[in-house]
């Protein structure tokens, strides 16, 4: 592989996995406090297959830079981290959960469908590894957005504040990376105004469906993944703590 | 004010000459999100083929003493305009501590869950049986051949560690382990 290709490679690497790692922390953080046993359990699930995702990335991008994952995630400050802004917004309420990862969820699906056709392999039969359990998350966070978007008045407007709250946020999650047309001509990726298309046909009508109404299109919250909110640095100091007493050479 | 919402009974099966087992039960508001629930709490880990969940009052059950004292239940004929239906059968069997069991049995077709459960009583064997469940198939969601792969099959690929495999376990009982001598030496 080139040396440009591959260092666009080990950028989309990282900035998938660091969306999956700071989402799976922040639904982490409803372990024990989710508003019923049953859904403390089903959350709890979500973050855990989330922080696998980002395992799964991170063990590719280790292949191409030779990084060590513990290193990468537990040893780089906020500025260094890549991931968007949608992830790293405090738990909010349930419905501000549920309706993130419900737009996560999606968008995830539409880039993880063509990203399992990627001509880069490892990525390829990553994305159809991670995508079976993503028809999960997407059933469990539809089947809660309905519910709440159908639900009691209340239910409603908590539900309605976050999508258009979260919308400008969600939408970054389709801003190419600087060296993205390397990899999309390279095959590597698929183009982001067609992930785009595809996450705006599904979860328009659904929305809808769900008694919802769809926020108008407005530019995304940042252009830039090296613009971030103010929450991740305090979720990594948390995140982080213990790693950090120790050292990085500490085995667990 | 109960919070809670309704109970559904669990039915799962793990191999494919097994019939479904009842695994425990969940919360839900409705069936499909019993489903996704019993998913999450049941069968993260093990194997599983095939989710059944029942609203547990439609479940209508009887032990072997209740059948032997009392038969009132059947008091009530069923409606004999009543539509038939299906009804999924389940006992409970066996005796002896983490081996009780309750499994499905068969179908019958009846009006009533009266009559369900007296097809129950005729159809299927009694051996080892000590509580009967009947419910009406129509209340029972199911999981479909085509969720295994996103529902089930991820579970394969997951390492399940036990606790003691974790090293920091290991280090802090060698660090317990290590204070209580100090605590010896001191004394």
């Amino acid at each position: 592989m080139r040396p440009d290709v591959e260092r666009a490679v080990a950028a989309q690497l990282l900035a998938m996995a660091d969306d999956e790692l700071i989402l799976g922390h922040r639904d982490s953080e409803w372990t024990g406090h989710a508003p019923i046993l049953e859904e403390d359990i089903a959350l709890s699930n979500i973050a855990q297959d989330e922080l696998g995702h980002a395992i799964l990335w991170h063990n590719l991008r280790k292949e191409v830079t030779g990084d060590e994952p513990d290193v990468v995630v537990f040893w780089r400050d906020a500025q260094a981290y890549r991931s968007v802004q949608l992830v790293e917004l405090p738990k909010g309420d349930y419905a501000f959960t549920i309706v993130r990862q419900y737009l996560f969820d999606a968008a995830e699906m539409a880039r993880l469908t063509r990203l399992a056709g990627s001509g880069y392999r490892p990525i390829a039969e990553a994305a159809a590894k991670i995508r079976t359990e993503e028809i999960y998350h997407v059933r469990h966070t539809s089947a809660w957005m309905k519910r709440l978007g159908l639900g009691t008045e209340e239910s409603h407007r908590r539900t309605q504040t976050a999508l258009d709250e979260l919308w400008t946020f969600a939408l970054q999650l389709f801003v190419p990376l600087p060296d993205e047309t390397l990899l999309v001509a390279a095959g590597v990726v698929p183009n982001a105004d067609e992930v785009q298309a595809a996450w705006e046909e599904t979860v328009a009508p659904f929305l809808r469906h769900a008694g919802l109404i769809v926020p108008r299109t407005r530019p995304p919250i940042a252009l830039s993944r090296e613009q971030h909110t103010q929450h991740l640095a305090a979720l990594l100091a948390e995140m982080q703590e213990v790693a950090r007493l120790e050292g990085p050479e500490v085995k667990w | 004010m109960d919070t809670q919402w309704p109970r559904y009974e669990v039915f799962e099966k793990e191999r494919p000459d097994w019939p479904h087992r009842n695994a425990g039960s969940v919360h839900a508001p409705d069936g499909e999100m019993a489903l996704l629930n019993a998913r999450d709490v049941f069968v993260r880990r093990p194997n599983c083929l095939s989710l059944w969940v029942v609203p547990s009052d439609q479940v209508f059950s009887k032990t072997i003493q209740e059948l032997a004292e009392d038969d009132s239940w059947w008091s009530a004929p069923a409606d004999a305009s009543a539509a038939v239906e299906k009804y999924l059968a389940f006992q409970k069997q066996g005796q002896r501590a983490g081996e009780t069991f309750v499994i499905h049995a068969g179908e019958v077709e009846a009006r009533s869950l009266a009559e369900a459960m007296s097809r129950a009583l005729e159809t299927f064997s009694h051996e080892n049986v000590f509580v009967w469940w009947v419910c009406p198939d129509r209340t029972v969601t199911k999981s479909e051949a085509d969720d295994a792969p996103s529902m089930f099959e991820p579970a394969h690929s997951k390492t399940y560690r036990q606790p003691n495999t974790y090293r920091v376990v290991t280090q802090m009982q060698q660090l317990k382990t290590g204070l209580a001598l100090i605590g010896e030496e001191e004394e």
